[in-house]
């Protein structure tokens, strides 16, 4: 009874049981979407080698002596964003960004790995020298030195990697008490733009919230009006930087809004994706026998779509039973982050969590058609490398976190 | 604010809240998706990956009355384009190969916009091999371009026909919208003539293969093991009347003339040549840019697309005689030594109405044979206008034959009623009947009512309505199913038709006979010529007979138009058809005269 209990203090299985299940249910996934592909079927095997790895790497994250990571802050920074710099000359162009670089016989994406960096840098800046977010001279300092990886994943160009920085450092902020007024003006113009998509109705709905909400902040008149205003303005604004996207950003866009405006370009992997997940019915088609995935009409699914090949295989029984374990995983980092007394830890762990909640919201809920078509991995599910070293290392530094909680540093 | 701490309980409230929104929609959205609107989504699951491909029917084909062909089809090779794939940078190339000029393609793909855009299209058939090799070869590189195989009407049996068989069109807009649940896009219709009134039994059943494809089209193989497909049913093979030599005879003879010709079975009213002319070349429809072809024949003087053989009208000429002779026979007026003293004509009235010749003394048989116009001018008047009117329509005049092409016009057989209408009551003269007692005036007749009434000259009143379709070949089963026509019948004493007979025989083998220039040793010819009066021009010339005298298997209309006389011009075009097809008999196995 003890020796459990004292597993249970120094390793929390709440987090790595859910984790390992999904990266199990990744690699059926993966095999039934590859086995019968003609350059794809050696795919499985990849991924049953990178897992392997990948817990080695979760083993070693663990086992460190958790200060190490604090005295790499500074150099592994530094080093991600000298990878950033480096894929911008001589990397390889996948999907219309230049992300990929290859040393050798290894290839990965430096944008991966930069989250790591971000996030460790970041808590770096917000727990040392008792800086004040609310400061405005610290949070220009912080915020300059955390766009930095920004542009740099911005020039690739990889918009979909620079929203995910973008959430990961609102949310550290948000966490490190920042002023929630200064969070709701940053977000509530996103919220409303993102809102105007669905219509009308909705639109009106969030700037009935954000009224509401300038109630509760109950600040003077005229900053209520410059808020609502921009908030409204923010839709034509929108609609103004829209002619400065490039073609294939414009039409995700576009395809994100009505995916049947041109069902065979932009909009066919919208229109695929949902229509594996809604064939699938309450129990799938069972293993290997959605047509949508096993007639290939979802390109590169075992990668972004990695998720609506559960959807048509296993029903809404499989798919939810992702969705649950995604919900015990990130709740159980939030109660990590709120439990570990080191601040710098407690910000870590919230990045982390940050991180793969920002991937799992945007990835299903572009699965799900409820998000606009972002090219970010599932973590722990989808195919590649670089994702599952990065999730499984975080997932490690985050247990390593949760065994040292009570130390003060 | 109170709450500006490090990861306060608030914050992590509100981060929580957040998710669990997140959460609760994804939920909500895969429950809508995967329970409530599941249905929608698997049937375009299975539209997408399950392809229905079309299997054309083969188109029934056309056999003379001893089963030789006369069209067939043949394997032709067609482009299509998919709009909604297709390149369009690549069309200039496709042009130049095609032969066509530069936005031939999208003029055609703008006349097909209507349709979805997903749906193949006819851009060329008839593709000879050395292009399509081409397409093939650079298949890659140009997406939404294909090559089929289709069936053609295949024309070289030698037969044209063109009035008879007619052609078929690839089905335009308005018609598909009709008839959407049997043909599809690209199909072809039947637009004239026989392919337009036996479509449906030529046509045939598309069948239907279920076949797996992957995203790209590819064919991945077979749904559920061809459990659903639908084998075609093949189209009925057609087992004409037509005899293939006679047709080809009567068509070669009217290569150099305008006019018909009309060769039948007296007994059977089976059709054993039709011939219009002018004639067109089906080739020249087979391709989906007929329109310059029909425009074109649409446009000349000749007026090839008209069907002269049955929507023609002209007056009979002296081929009519033998109304107005049996008329006044039956009726009692005269005997067959009735007779007429000729000189050069009749002085009716005022008005002198010329004959051909001095006939002098002439009775109802050389009548016939010298053909007397005097003779005809007095009989009209002793039986009446009403009188000899009901006599040309026992003969089926001034009314359709229901012949199974259709097509036809009804002509016109004056009468008192006929008169008063168009001219008023009491405002026409008598002296309009004379020229009637000839074939002349207002009467008029089409080839296929003159091709009626020889049958029923040469088979003592009795045949069937005139027809080109004996059978058809049941689709799968080549089973002959015969279809059945109404008999035509006039009510007039064998004695009678005798005598005219007589005098018919005579034309052709007497020695004053109008026709004497086509007797045959071997076989012995009755007929009549006859001289048509129009407005056009020259005379047309008629002739009219039938063969062998005594036991009648053919019965014959020739019209030339705008030559002159019947006997030189009309006759010798019968002699010769009859002369083909009776000696195909003599030949073979002169049993077949008797079955």
């Amino acid at each position: 009874m003890k020796a459990t209990n004292k597993i249970n203090d120094r390793f929390d299985f709440a987090v790595f049981v859910p984790a390992i299940l999904l990266l199990i249910i990744g690699l059926v996934a993966i095999y039934s979407s590859t086995v019968n592909h003609p350059t794809a079927s050696g795919d499985f095997k990849k991924q049953v080698v990178t897992s392997i790895i990948a817990l080695i790497i979760f083993g070693v994250a663990y086992s460190l002596p958790n200060r190490m990571y604090k005295s790499f802050v500074i150099p592994g920074f530094i080093i991600s964003l000298f990878f950033l710099i480096v894929v911008l000359f001589f990397g390889k162009t996948v999907y219309g960004a230049k992300s990929w670089l290859s040393i050798g016989p290894i290839g990965f994406q430096p944008s991966e790995f930069g989250k790591i960096g971000l996030i460790f840098f970041l808590s770096y800046l917000l727990t040392s020298k008792r800086r004040n977010p609310n400061n405005v001279k610290d949070f220009s300092i912080i915020l300059a030195y955390s766009m930095l990886p920004v542009l740099l994943v911005i020039l690739e160009p990889d918009v979909g990697t620079a929203i995910v920085y973008i959430f990961i450092i609102t949310i550290m902020l948000f966490w490190s008490g920042i002023d929630l007024f200064f969070v709701f003006v940053a977000v509530a113009p996103i919220a409303v733009l993102f809102s105007s998509f669905f219509g009308f109705a909705a639109f009106i709905l969030l700037m009935i919230i954000v009224v509401a909400l300038l109630f509760y902040f109950k600040k003077n008149i005229f900053v209520n009006m410059s808020i609502i205003i921009f908030n409204m303005a923010t839709v034509y604004l929108f609609d103004f930087g829209f002619k400065f996207l490039k073609p294939h950003q414009q039409k995700r866009i576009e395809t994100f809004i009505n995916p049947m405006s041109d069902p065979l370009g932009a909009g066919y992997n919208i229109i695929q994706t949902q229509v594996a997940i809604g064939s699938g019915g309450i129990w799938g088609k069972g293993f290997l026998q959605g047509n949508q995935t096993q007639l290939r009409f979802i390109p590169k699914q075992w990668t972004d779509f990695i998720y609506c090949v559960i959807g048509e295989e296993f029903g809404f029984i499989g798919s939810t039973i992702v969705i649950i374990l995604f919900m015990i995983l990130l709740y159980r980092l939030l109660k990590i982050a709120s439990q570990v007394n080191d601040r710098f830890g407690s910000l870590v762990v919230l990045g982390i969590f940050a991180f793969i909640a920002t991937h799992f919201v945007i990835n299903i809920g572009m699965n799900l058609g409820i998000a606009p078509v972002i090219g970010i991995p599932l973590p722990f599910l989808s195919y590649g490398g670089s994702s599952l070293f990065v999730n499984m290392f975080l997932l490690g530094v985050v247990l390593n976190y949760y065994k040292n909680r009570r130390e003060h540093v | 604010m109170s709450d500006k701490v490090f990861g306060s309980p608030l914050r992590k409230k509100i981060i929580f809240s957040v998710l669990t929104i997140i959460f609760a929609s994804f939920i909500f959205q895969l429950l809508k998706m995967q329970i409530i609107e599941q249905k929608s989504y698997e049937k375009r699951s299975i539209n997408n990956s399950i392809k229905r491909k079309v299997i054309n029917s083969p188109r029934g084909i056309f056999f003379d009355r001893n089963f030789s062909v006369l069209i067939s089809n043949k394997p032709s090779y067609t482009v299509e384009i998919t709009p909604a794939i297709y390149d369009t940078s690549k069309q200039k190339i496709i042009e130049n190969i095609l032969h066509e000029e530069p936005n031939y393609i999208t003029k055609l793909l703008h006349k097909k916009r209507i349709y979805s855009k997903h749906l193949p299209r006819v851009i060329k058939r008839n593709v000879p091999l050395n292009e399509v090799v081409w397409f093939e070869e650079h298949e890659e590189e140009i997406p939404g371009v294909k090559i089929s195989v289709e069936m053609q009407r295949d024309y070289s049996f030698g037969i044209n026909g063109s009035h008879l068989f007619g052609y078929l069109r690839e089905i335009n807009a308005k018609q598909l919208r009709a008839r959407k649940d049997i043909y599809n896009m690209g199909d072809f219709i039947g637009i004239k003539g026989i392919e337009r009134i036996y479509e449906e039994s030529l046509r045939g059943k598309n069948g239907y293969q279920y076949i797996l494809v992957d995203s790209r089209r590819k064919t991945i193989g077979r749904y559920l093991e061809g459990e659903n497909d639908k084998k075609p049913i093949k189209g009925n093979d057609l087992l004409l009347t037509i005899d293939y030599a006679t047709q080809k005879v009567a068509e070669k003879k009217f290569a150099k003339h305008r006019g018909s010709l009309i060769a039948i079975e007296p007994s059977t009213g089976e059709i054993l040549a039709f011939v219009s002319a002018p004639q067109f070349n089906l080739e020249d429809f087979a391709s989906v840019t007929s329109r310059k072809a029909i425009v074109a024949l649409s446009n000349d003087e000749n007026k090839p697309l008209f069907n002269r053989a049955s929507k023609s009208i002209y007056p009979p000429g002296s081929t009519y005689k033998m109304i107005a002779a049996l008329a006044a026979l039956e009726e009692g007026i005269i005997t067959k030594d009735y007779s007429v003293n000729c000189k050069w004509g009749y002085q009716y009235g005022n008005r002198f109405f010329r004959c051909t010749h001095k006939h002098n003394w002439t009775n109802l048989i050389s009548s016939i044979e010298e053909s007397c116009n005097t003779y005809y001018y007095q009989l009209i008047l002793e039986i009446g206008l009403d009188r000899w009117a009901k006599y040309g329509r026992m003969f089926g005049f001034g009314k359709k034959t229901n012949f199974d092409l259709e097509n036809e016009s009804p002509g016109i057989v004056p009468d008192t009623e006929y008169y008063n209408r168009v001219y008023g009551k009491n405002k026409w003269s008598k002296g309009t009947l004379l020229s009637l007692g000839i074939g002349q005036g207002e009467l008029s007749v089409t080839t296929l009512q003159m091709a009626q009434y020889i049958s029923l000259l040469a088979n003592f009143g009795k045949t069937k309505t005139p027809h080109i379709v004996k059978a058809y070949l049941e689709g799968n089963q080549n089973k002959a199913i015969t279809l059945t026509f109404d008999d035509v019948t006039v009510d007039i004493k064998k004695k009678n038709f005798d005598i005219i007979r007589e005098g018919m025989y005579k034309v052709v083998n007497g020695k004053e006979g109008t026709a004497d220039n086509i007797k045959l040793a071997n076989i012995a010819i009755a007929g009549k010529t006859g001289t048509s009066q129009n407005p056009h021009g020259k005379d047309h010339a008629l002739f009219i007979g039938f063969a062998p005298f005594d036991n009648p298997k053919i019965a014959i209309v020739v019209l030339v138009e705008n030559v002159g006389f019947g006997s030189t011009y009309a006759a010798p075009i019968a002699r010769d058809v009859i002369k083909t097809y009776l000696e195909q008999f003599d030949e073979n196995n002169f049993t077949a005269f008797n079955n």
